[in-house]
């Protein structure tokens, strides 16, 4: 059994008339993998997230974490933003301990454990700084602490990488990949959802490509490159997934009948 | 942090020494019989308004709260709230005092009347101040809260208070100076065709001009008060903002709106405009479905016959509703609002003009911003009812009564609306992308020219909401200026206030009263709606990113 199974789901929104966003959605995700989720904007990808994370509920189908279907959200699956979520008026230490608060843990744990992962991004110095002192970098280390320092099984992120800029950006996804290889660490199993093809052919294990609205999956790829992927950035293998999802994207006449091939 | 305490600590000592000495000084030279009480009087106004700020507050904030953790009740009540907002206060104050009086009669009755208009000229900003800061609480934060389990009290405590912090010390503010604004309505009570006063600064400022003729005490004291508004001001809200405002940077300045830190000379912005800002978004405008207007009215409606059921102990007869609506002087009704109307239109121009003028060169230049804020800080503290004595004083004295009556009353729309379009306008253009200016530089517009392409698209949706906060005040202003009780004589001008005030202070003419007040409500909705949304709509087309 998998990890997390998303089984059919199907969710639209009602905004002066019904929109269809996802449609029939299923798949699973396994222990220790690490999933990209890619497909243009709009397509509902998003949504999907916020489903597994349980702030949002599906129309139809459900989500099943160790066979259990997910109806709020849990201390096991959490989540990082594309526009950090960050509380303003909390400090970097703050912001990481209040869930920690929340769900009942000691003064001493907590500060403990918030201290762990602050020093684990490299944000030591600025652990009493508020967010606004903070550069985009900065902010999002402070998410993924945050949402590291529950000990999650699953890692969820939402276009992570997106609000910030290329080079930060570059380190940062090293960085995530570090975490996600550091076996001391609880949560192994990361899913991510991005509009960069690049970005999740470097890092995943295997990609979801997404329809344009109403999100379906066309295509679900397994990435063949060794890991460390740094070593790789060049290699022709990369480019050639790029190639290959970027054509599923875009060319809609192809659709149908890569999807037969792939799948 | 300990710089800025040292600076506080001064700021106050210093404050509190100038009062003294200020206090004895007019106590000593100032040729009134009642000026020994000026102490008490400042005791008892000040004790007046904190009350009705309290019970402003914990009014304001429960239900603020409730409305927006509660969608059921938020459909009812936020509408309800609404349509009270948007009637003057001093409208129904006459009605008010009835009710009350007829409740507890004597002096506990009028002190509690008076304490009754300072809370409903309170409360609101309080609670839209409330509601709007939680309805934009960040989308992201919201998820974030969800998704880590933060909900119920926890979600009060670690995200809604905090979020909502910077808009109850805002509305707070606010509240406090609406409270300076109404004092003198407050203490200076026409009730039954005769003139009540009760102890306080208000009323010692409305009886030394009117009463002795004393308008030198008059114009000393309210400079005094004026002074004491802005300590308090400084020492309260603009401290408490600074507070608050620890983890988000804070547009600082020093007294009197000239920076104590040349570090500040780029972000010279007042504390205030922050305030304003933070609280009266561009949607100022609410939106509500048909269903929730038909149910806020058929509420509001209830309540108002509540209360002439409470006066006339029983429900009034068609009779009765005919006899009090048809009263003579109603076919002067149309005349009336058009008067009334032009006197506003003619203020609200003149204000329009000087504030665009004085908050585009304020917001550009840095020697008129030198200034204009300060300007901007002392004008807001002057309570403006105040000056109403003192300025019919000198108009009567030189252009007659009648004559006098009408310059007061525009004079005082004037100095009452010309802040709240000045505020707006200086904080867009300050708020006007960088990108927009550059423009402007680039391509070579000067002069008239780039304001009229440059800053006034950009600045458009500022006027519009300076306009609507400017009127809604007018509303009040015009309500009180067009009639005059000094307590020897009345005199009025033909207007809707004057006719109201008749109505309500003279005849006690409760139905009729309600129904003037049904005809404010209705032109200020007919004018959110074919005037204000209008513009609006029209600036939503190329709307500027702050």
């Amino acid at each position: 059994m998998a990890l997390l199974e998303v089984k059919n789901i199907t969710k639209s929104f009602i905004n002066s008339k019904k929109i269809l966003v996802l449609k029939n959605i299923s798949f699973d995700a396994n222990e220790d993998e690490f999933l990209a989720i890619v497909g243009s904007s709009g397509c509902g990808k998003s949504t999907l997230l916020r489903i597994i994370a349980g702030v949002e509920t599906p129309d139809s189908g459900n989500v099943l974490f160790h066979g259990k279907p997910i109806l709020a959200p849990t201390l096991e699956i959490t989540m990082v933003f594309q526009h950090f979520g960050l509380l303003p008026w909390k400090t970097v230490l703050e912001n990481i301990e209040l869930p920690l608060e929340i769900h009942g843990l000691g003064l001493r744990e907590r500060g403990r454990r918030a201290m762990h992962f602050v020093k684990d991004v490299g944000l030591k110095d600025f652990k009493d700084t508020y967010p606004y002192g903070l550069s985009g970098g900065m902010k999002q280390r402070v998410g993924i602490a945050r949402a590291l320092a529950l000990g999650p099984e699953i890692l969820l992120m939402d276009e992570p990488f997106s609000s910030l800029d290329a080079l930060t950006a570059e380190t940062l996804r090293k960085e995530v990949l570090d975490i996600w290889n550091d076996k001391s660490n609880v949560t192994n199993t990361f899913i991510m959802v991005t509009h960069s093809i690049e970005e999740a052919v470097f890092m995943a294990d295997r990609v979801l490509v997404l329809s344009a609205r109403p999100g379906r999956i066309i295509a679900n790829i397994k990435i063949d490159i060794p890991r460390p992927r740094e070593k790789y950035e060049r290699d022709k293998r990369l480019f050639k997934y790029v190639d290959e999802i970027k054509r599923l994207i875009t060319n809609n006449i192809a659709l149908f009948n890569k999807v037969q091939k792939i799948i | 942090m300990k710089n800025s305490m040292k600076r506080y600590l001064i700021g106050f000592i210093a404050g509190i020494v100038i009062l003294i000495i200020s206090y004895a000084s007019v106590m000593t030279f100032v040729k009134n019989p009642e000026i020994v009480n000026l102490p008490y009087y400042t005791f008892r106004s000040l004790f007046r308004i904190t009350i009705a700020y309290v019970l402003s507050l914990a009014f304001g904030l429960s239900f603020g709260i409730l409305a927006s953790t509660n969608k059921k009740f938020s459909a009812i009540i936020t509408p309800t709230f609404d349509i009270f907002q948007s009637i003057p206060i001093l409208g129904y104050f006459p009605a008010a005092i009835m009710i009350i009086i007829a409740v507890i009669p004597g002096m506990i009755g009028l002190e509690l009347a008076s304490i009754f208009l300072l809370f409903t000229s309170m409360v609101w900003a309080i609670f839209f101040g409330v509601v709007g800061a939680a309805k934009s609480i960040p989308i992201n934060i919201l998820d974030a809260a969800k998704s880590y389990g933060i909900k119920g009290f926890q979600f009060i405590r670690h995200v809604m208070i905090p979020a909502i912090m910077p808009a109850i010390i805002a509305g707070s503010f606010l509240a406090w100076c609406d409270g300076w604004f109404f004092m003198i309505a407050a203490e200076y009570i026409t009730y039954a065709g005769q003139v009540q006063s009760l102890p306080g600064l208000g009323s010692f400022l409305a009886k030394s001009a009117f009463l002795y003729n004393d308008t030198t005490s008059s114009i000393t004291v309210l400079v005094l008060v004026t002074f004491l508004v802005l300590f308090i001001n400084y020492m309260t809200w603009h401290r408490l903002t600074e507070k608050v405002s620890g983890y988000a940077p804070l547009i600082k300045m020093g007294f009197f709106g000239i920076p104590v830190n040349k570090k500040f000379k780029k972000r010279r912005l007042s504390l205030q405009f922050k305030f304003r800002h933070n609280i009266f978004p561009k949607s100022i405008m609410k939106v509500y479905s048909i269903n929730q207007r038909i149910i806020s009215f058929i509420v509001v409606i209830a309540i108002f016959i509540l209360a002439i059921f409470f006066i006339m102990r029983k429900i009034p007869t068609i009779e009765v509703i005919k006899k009090s609506l048809f009263v003579p002087e109603i076919v002067n009704l149309p005349m009336y609002v058009l008067f009334t109307l032009s006197r506003l239109t003619i203020a609200y121009l003149i204000a329009l003009v000087i504030a665009i003028f004085m908050g585009i060169l304020a917001a550009e230049k840095k020697k008129f911003a030198m200034i204009f804020y300060p300007l901007y800080d002392i004008g807001q503290a002057v309570p403006i009812l105040a000056l109403f004595p003192i300025l019919f004083i000198y108009f009567s004295q030189t252009l007659g009564g009648r004559l006098g009556l009408e310059v007061t009353a525009i004079t005082m729309l004037v100095l009452d609306m010309i802040w709240y379009i000045f505020l707006n306008i200086t904080v867009a253009v300050k708020n006007m992308p960088k990108e927009t200016k550059e423009v402007s530089k680039i391509y070579g517009f000067k002069g008239i020219e780039r304001i009229r392409h440059i800053i006034l698209p950009a600045i458009l949706p500022a006027i519009v909401t300076g306009s609507i906060l400017a009127w809604g005040t007018g509303w009040n202003t015009v309500i009180f200026s067009e009639y005059m009780s000094s307590g020897k004589e009345v005199l009025s001008i033909p207007g809707l206030g004057s006719f109201l005030d008749k109505q309500g202070y003279q005849e006690g003419n409760t139905i009729l009263l309600i129904f003037l007040l049904f005809i404010i409500s209705s032109i200020v909705i007919l004018m959110e709606k074919f005037v204000w949304r209008k513009l609006l709509k029209k600036t939503e087309k190329y709307e500027l990113e702050a």
